[in-house]
């Protein structure tokens, strides 16, 4: 035995291997030192590395935008690995209006939110998909109908009257706001919300309600072909409703016991019969389960000096509403960015051409029985079945009870569609013309094209039902096209340069927006049953001699519409530590040409980087900015006109007109058509915003708050004219009023776990929340509109005298009036201001991020506060007036019957029934908690993944708005203002797989 | 070199932007008259002249007339229209108020445009059409002061009771947001004679009975003396007319409201396929028949309205043609029992007939506003005032024998009260959904000791009467006006 001492020089030796990024594709560039050394090396073209280092060393691999890793050197004398994305550092471009910042050298409050959260999701509408993300963004989605459209409103309510969604922007281009069904949400890359001054003034007339900028998907110079392909199923299902529904028995007992109604005609044995024979829930007749199915398949690849990215996607959506409501998409991209050898000229092109084309139904929302499906859906008689339909529509009787009839009918006999074909095209080019000057240009171009076509067939009930006395062959056909095309031309001159630890960046612009819009159609009266078809003509009837029935009549516009802009950015930066911006703009808008020509913007925005500070140096902050700006952008769009139309709405109010058309006995003539208003102008917004951003310990908890105050003055609102001398009219608008928005945003993201090992556990908790408190400053010359508005109020207050409950003495409804006595009897001056309003005070969202192994699981919670509307369903379902015509809650057999009884609803004989519209008897709070999103998902292991010759694979399941929480027992508990007979949004279920080579 | 030439392409190109500028600033919509374009011509001003006659519109005051008072009832497929009423509550907001306002100055507005574009317009071209045109404005003019005074004034005989707003020349820009106050009875009627003169002295066509002529302006005139008590001129005046319009016999009254006879009709308002009328308005401004139901006059029709019991009990059972012509007798269900029958609304089914339909437009009719029967019960009236009892018992027998076409026991009046209660009651049954009832039991029904008449089996569910002195037999000033006019005296009560 001896002791043996061995020295073993560590040897050098040559440590090769690949190193590959999360797709599994070759990391060109990586940079790989050996720890402690200067020694050091970059994979090449194929991610191979070749590194001298001794046994036990370690290399450290890094490369921007991953995670740097580190790696022992063992006994094998080869290390491949795939390097894992740095998602916070992806973050740390902050995307800017006209340019891009760095997180640290951002001094405007603005959120970017990236492509993975926006893919795969089932909406076919992305606007849907951002609920909740962004803190003071409200998103409110109304209607069921596939890729409708959702309400936006930053930081709180912007305008009365005026448009008050933010300027959406797409690779460079403004696009219209009201109308993303056509887009494929998978090719967005990111985008980013910027919410105070500092950004936004820079968009002049049309930033006042912040702007979001989206950036579509590019490929990267210098890769191998990658493709791409996402899936996903989804089935969506009608939220369930809290009303208590009676069935066919118990509402055909009603009506024999209230004496109205098909009910009081049977007797008990007659009742009993027919409550076997039919039970039907009209909801599950109109309403079912739907499928949806979406594709996309994407390609990209970059050689040295140009790269392209092409997607294609195909989207095939049923709506809940059975038969009435579809979307089908198919979506085209191709993205291509360029560049000279000696990288002085750069250029990009976009191009997306989709055509869509979607069934909707109309009426949604009213109370037409024959039209609107949702409301034989809600409100149909249980005791009607739906074989009582037999096809033969004109011959159904006309009273309420039938009216889920009508509207099966309505489902064979009503065609409403609209195909849409929407280009949206940029091209921008930038030159260096010295190392600190560029010249840059984009053009692009938004064309939308919708051809609609509704139709009532001859022999369905609605034709035949107003069909004059004696004709056969009534029926109608509305077709309209419509086009629009928007042009933005914008040049721009910028110099950037550092002169030690000073930098200074001044950009000079010109803008130029032109809008056209054409649109024709024409009204078909008459088609004749043998030869009709939906969009043909071959059944139209024409005109006749003994009388007018088959007029068909046409119609035709033109309008245009523009904006004349320069601007200019000045961005002053000190040893990245301390940052002063500020921003001038003039805007042109052809609607105050000869009113207001010309109006001014600017923004002063500033930062400090406290984390840079000596004093900070060891603190637990890696990151802690303090922000502030305050400035003044406006809002042209005085007139809020949804679709691709709102360029062109209000286009010359300062004008007195007169218009021709048919007058007294529909003979052409001449007659008021607008009076003018000489003095317009736009909104203004000026925005005061301080914000601090943080990140603490280690990166571990990241956020941001911001308190901002709005004022928006100049409110462009109706002021009340005397009638008497106006002809009739009784308001004209005018820009007199002010409106105030204050409040908080809030987002944080915690890592409660962080693993150092591949495949540890990770979780992240995030929250994003808003408070934001509304005023109205002033009204103007019109002053407070009773039962509306007033100073010192919110927007859109409810006005109401309490309802206190029934009297015990008589059954009837009790309040309490104006002047704060018991009383039965109110009337409209009793409804005073309650401070509650449509619009909540906080909302937001909550949820959490994890992984572990190769699963992920994502949750969002959205949760909403202050909301109050009045459920007029609910009304409804307890009017006793309603009696034999629709459907009832069960809550109506709690109804005061003697005297003595003390109970929340009114006897069913009560005299003042029709006084509670004066009261807040059907407000109800519309607060909701909501589980918006839940996703798990598996990623294939690398080493299977490439058995199988994919780069990756990952399978998921995700559910949307699976469980509401909230004291609404409607169908919806999102919305605002009081929707009744709506078309509520779904519940929707999905499994996608995507995977890559 | 490559620099030279950029530098005048990104010149070139700014220039070009600078220049294009103006092309997006100043643009003109097409399709646009502006106001100093509009009037050019003698035809431009008939043009006004149509735009004029189009804003009339007695829809309102029918609908409003019938719920009001006592002339109609909720109806089988009532789904919450005119409920309120029923209840007598009436307030600045109701939808009848701000209509009549604002229809009627809606055509007084257009008059005084027309009559201020006449100045500049060369009367030369056509003197005759020119002034024709000019005459039917001004009595249209005429026609819709008298209008808001008769709607909106506490007291057609009181020359210091407050009407509407007098206005006479068109508001000009910096006018447009100002307040005025309301103008007194006298001052009214002072403008409406001074325009009716104008308009006798200028109208030289006929252009048949739904334009306005010489007999419209005598039937108004009438129509204006009767409500003033101004009897001996009323008299004179409907004693003329009734010389060239005859009283319509049975036949002729069925077809007078189907639009096919002419025989009693001074005056109507002519509604017909694709003019601006043409569609539903349960609540006015569309076919006079759709106050009252949804498609037409049939069991099928969706009636949200029906003829009360207490106007139907006292045609029921008798030759009198205004029960065929007020009642859908063919497709009406009669319960006998209805008083007792707790199912009666669906049970007692009282078509409203009034306005069946033409042109083979189910509910679309021509609004009749001048009639010969009118001005015969206007002789009655004066004759009434007079202490004529005999002659009052007369023209009501010479009305209810055409209406009968029997001849009629001459009825018998003890005093001026009972006379003028019989007037009050042939009126109830003549223009029944004629928008008069309320004006009537306004005016007269104190005198002839009548008020709103209910049948008690319908009323109980709602409210039965409210007194003829009650504030609510004068229309509130609309809050539309209230809110924007801060001198406007609202009437008392609202």
């Amino acid at each position: 035995m001896a002791f043996v001492v061995q020295f073993s020089f560590a040897q050098e030796k040559t440590i090769t291997g690949t190193v590959s990024d999360e797709s599994g594709l070759p990391l060109p560039g990586v940079n790989v030192v050996v720890k402690g050394t200067t020694t050091g090396t970059q994979t090449d073209f194929d991610g191979n590395y070749s590194v001298s280092a001794k046994t036990g060393s370690t290399l450290v691999f890094s490369f921007v935008g991953y995670k740097s890793q580190e790696m022992i050197v063992g006994n094998s004398n080869k290390i491949s690995f795939a390097m894992t994305p740095d998602t916070e550092a992806l973050e740390e471009v902050v995307v800017l209006a006209y340019r891009t910042a760095t997180k640290e050298t951002s001094s405007v409050a603005s959120t970017t939110i990236s492509s993975s959260t926006i893919e795969a999701r089932p909406n076919a509408n992305f606007v849907q998909t951002l609920q909740g993300q962004v803190a003071g963004m409200n998103i409110i989605t109304t209607s069921g109908q596939p890729g409708g459209n959702s309400t936006v409103n930053l930081r709180g309510v912007g305008s009365i009257s005026g448009n008050t969604e933010p300027l959406f922007i797409i690779d460079g281009v403004p696009v219209d706001e009201d109308n993303f069904r056509s887009l494929n949400p998978n090719d967005i890359e990111s985008l980013s919300v910027l919410k105070d001054a500092g950004a936004t003034s820079i968009y002049g007339n049309r930033g006042a309600n912040g702007v979001v900028l989206i950036k579509t998907k590019r490929a990267s110079y210098e890769r191998d072909l990658q493709i791409k392909y996402t899936g996903t199923t989804s089935i969506s299902t009608l939220q369930r409703h809290y009303y208590d529904l009676m069935n066919s028995r118990e509402e055909l007992q009603l009506e024999k016991d209230y004496g109205s109604g098909y009910g009081s005609t049977l007797s008990q044995a007659e009742l009993e019969l027919r409550a076997q024979q039919a039970n039907t829930d009209w909801l599950d007749v109109f309403f079912g389960k739907a499928y949806t199915q979406s594709h996309t398949l994407s390609l990209s690849a970059g050689g040295e000096n140009i790269n392209a990215f092409t997607s294609l996607g195909f989207h095939n959506q049923d709506g809940i509403l059975n038969k009435a409501s579809s979307l089908k998409r198919f979506n085209f991209r191709n993205n291509i960015s360029g560049k000279s050898k000696n990288d002085k000229f750069n250029y990009n092109t976009s191009l997306t051409i989709n055509y869509s084309t979607s069934d909707e139904p109309l009426s949604i929302g009213t109370g037409g029985v024959n039209r609107n499906i949702a409301l034989g859906a809600t409100s149909g008689e249980p005791y009607i079945s739906p074989y009582d339909y037999t096809g033969d529509g004109a011959n159904i009787p006309a009273n309420f009870a039938n009216t889920p009839l009508f509207l099966l009918d309505l489902l064979e006999n009503q065609v409403y569609r609209e195909d849409e074909l929407k280009i949206l095209a940029s091209i921008d080019a930038s030159y260096k013309i010295t190392n600190d000057l560029t010249f840059k240009s984009t053009l692009g171009i938004d064309f939308t094209d919708v051809q609609s076509l509704y139709s009532e067939a001859p022999d369905s009930f609605n034709a035949s039902y107003f069909a004059e006395d004696g004709n056969t062959t009534p029926g109608r056909v509305d077709q309209d096209v419509s086009r629009s095309a928007l042009i933005n031309f914008s040049n721009s001159l910028t110099y950037a340069k550092s002169f030690g630890k000073h930098s200074v960046e001044v950009s000079l612009f010109t803008e130029y927006f032109k809008a056209h819009w054409r649109s024709f159609g024409f009204v078909q009266e008459g088609l004749d049953y043998h030869t009709f078809y939906p969009g043909d003509g071959a059944g139209f009837v024409d005109d006749n001699s003994a009388n007018d029935w088959f007029v068909d009549t046409a119609s035709a516009t033109v309008r245009n519409a523009g904006l004349f802009s320069y601007f200019a950015f000045a961005d002053y930066d000190y040893n990245t530590k301390y940052g002063i911006s500020g921003t001038i703009r003039r805007d042109a808008s052809y609607r105050f040409s000869s009113s207001n020509r010309w109006g001014t913007f600017w923004s002063v925005s500033g930062r400090w980087n406290i984390d840079k500070e000596a004093f900070m140096e060891g603190s637990v902050f890696d990151m802690l900015k303090l922000r502030a700006s305050y400035g003044t952008a406006g809002n042209q769009d005085i007139v809020s006109t949804s679709g691709q139309f709102a360029p062109f709405n209000a286009p010359d109010l300062t004008r007195d007109l007169f218009a021709t058309g048919g007058q007294y006995g529909g003979v052409n003539g001449l007659s008021v058509g607008q009076i003018g208003n000489n003095d317009l102008k736009w909104e203004t917004i000026a925005q005061a915003n301080i914000g601090l951003d943080f990140e603490v310990f280690n990166r571990k908890l990241r956020g941001s708050v911001d308190f901002y105050k709005k004022n928006t003055t100049d409110l462009f609102l109706p002021t009340p004219i005397s009638p008497a001398l106006n002809g009739g009219v009784s308001s004209i608008s005018a820009n007199v009023g002010e409106l105030e928005n204050r409040g908080v945003d809030l987002e944080l993201h915690y890592d409660l776990f962080r693993s150092l090992q591949d495949g540890g556990f990770n979780l992240t908790l995030n929250f994003v929340g808003n408070y934001n408190k509304q005023e109205i400053k002033d009204l103007g010359p019109g002053g407070d509109v009773a039962y509306t508005y007033r100073v010192g109020g919110p927007l859109s207050e409810i006005y109401a005298a309490p309802f206190v409950g029934v009297n015990p003495a008589n059954g009837n409804l009790l309040f309490i009036d104006i002047d704060g006595n018991l009383t039965e009897d109110i009337d409209e001056i009793d409804q005073r201001a309650t401070g509650k309003n449509l619009y909540p005070d906080y909302q937001g969202s909550f949820g959490f991020n994890a992984t572990y192994k190769n699963f992920f699981l994502d949750t969002q919670f959205n949760y909403t506060l202050g909301v109050y509307r009045y459920d007029f369903d609910y009304s409804g379902y307890v009017d006793p007036t309603q009696i034999g015509q629709f459907r009832h809650s069960r809550d109506i057999l709690d109804a005061w019957q003697q005297p003595g009884d003390i109970t929340n609803i009114p006897s069913l004989t009560a005299t003042n029934l029709s006084d509670d519209s004066f009261s807040d008897r059907f407000l109800r709070n519309s607060d909701y908690l909501r589980l918006r999103f839940v996703q798990l998902g598996y990623n294939l292991p690398k080493r299977y993944a490439d058995d199988i010759g994919f780069s990756f694979v990952r399978a998921f399941f995700s559910g949307e708005n699976l469980i509401t929480w909230s004291k609404w027992r409607g169908f919806d508990a999102e919305g605002t203002g009081s929707v009744q007979y709506g078309y509520p949004t779904p519940r929707i279920y999905s499994v996608g797989i995507e995977f890559g080579f | 070199m490559m620099k030279n030439i950029l530098i005048k392409f990104i010149l070139g190109f700014s220039l070009m932007a600078f220049l294009g500028c103006n092309d997006a600033i100043d643009i003109e919509q097409p399709g646009r008259l502006g106001a100093e374009n509009a009037f050019l011509s003698i035809d431009d001003l008939n043009g006004g002249l149509l735009a004029a006659y189009n804003n009339l519109d007695t829809t309102y005051e029918i609908g409003l007339t019938a719920v009001l008072t006592d002339e109609s009832y909720r109806g089988i497929q009532n789904g919450g229209q005119n409920l309120e009423f029923l209840n007598f509550n009436l307030n600045s907001s109701s939808s009848y108020v701000g209509s009549i306002w604002a229809s009627n100055y809606g055509a007084i507005d257009m008059v005084n445009r027309i009559l201020a574009a006449a100045e500049n317009i060369d009367r030369e071209d056509d003197p005759e059409y020119y002034d024709n045109i000019l005459g039917q404005a001004y009595a249209i003019r005429a026609y819709s002061f008298f209008k808001i005074l008769t709607f909106f004034s506490t007291d057609y005989t009181d020359d210091n009771a407050l009407a509407g707003i007098l206005r006479t020349t068109p508001t000009t820009p910096d006018e447009i947001f100002s307040s005025v106050p309301r103008n007194t009875n006298a001052e009214f009627y002072t403008q409406i004679d001074l325009d009716l003169n104008a308009a006798e002295n200028l109208i030289n066509q006929d252009l048949g009975n739904k334009f306005v002529n010489l007999d419209f302006i005598k039937a108004l005139r009438a129509r204006m003396a009767a409500y003033r008590g101004q009897y001996a001129l009323a008299d004179g005046y409907a004693a003329e007319l009734l010389a060239d319009y005859p009283i319509a016999d049975q036949n002729q009254y069925m077809s007078m409201f189907a639009d096919a006879d002419d025989t009693e009709i001074i005056f109507a308002l002519e509604r017909t396929i694709n003019d601006s009328y043409d569609g539903q308005g349960s609540a006015g401004g569309g076919w006079a028949g759709s106050l009252f139901a949804f498609s037409n006059p049939n069991a099928t029709g969706g009636p949200f309205m029906e003829v009360s019991r207490s106007v139907f009990n006292i045609l029921d059972g008798t030759n009198d043609i205004r029960l065929n012509r007020n009642v859908n007798l063919a497709e009406s269900s009669i319960d006998p029992d209805y008083e007792t029958n707790n199912n009666f609304l669906n049970d007692d089914v009282l078509l409203v007939f009034k306005y069946p339909g033409s042109e083979s437009k189910f509910l679309m009719n021509d609004l009749k506003v001048f009639r010969s029967s009118e001005m015969l019960l206007i002789r009655a009236e004066a004759a009434a005032d007079a202490n004529q009892l005999g002659q009052v018992a007369t023209f009501i027998k010479q009305l209810r024998d055409a209406r009968y076409g029997s001849s009629q026991a001459l009825p018998s009046y003890a005093n001026q009260q009972e006379a003028f209660g019989a007037i009050l009651d042939e009126r109830r049954l003549e223009f029944l959904f004629e928008g008069q009832r309320w004006v009537d039991l306004k005016r007269l029904g104190n005198k002839g000791n009548r008020s709103i008449d209910r049948d008690p089996r319908e009323c109980s569910f709602f409210s039965c009467s409210i007194d003829n002195d009650d504030f609510r037999f004068t229309l509130p000033i609309p809050i539309s006006e209230v809110i924007a006019n801060s001198e406007v005296e609202q009437n008392p009560g609202y």
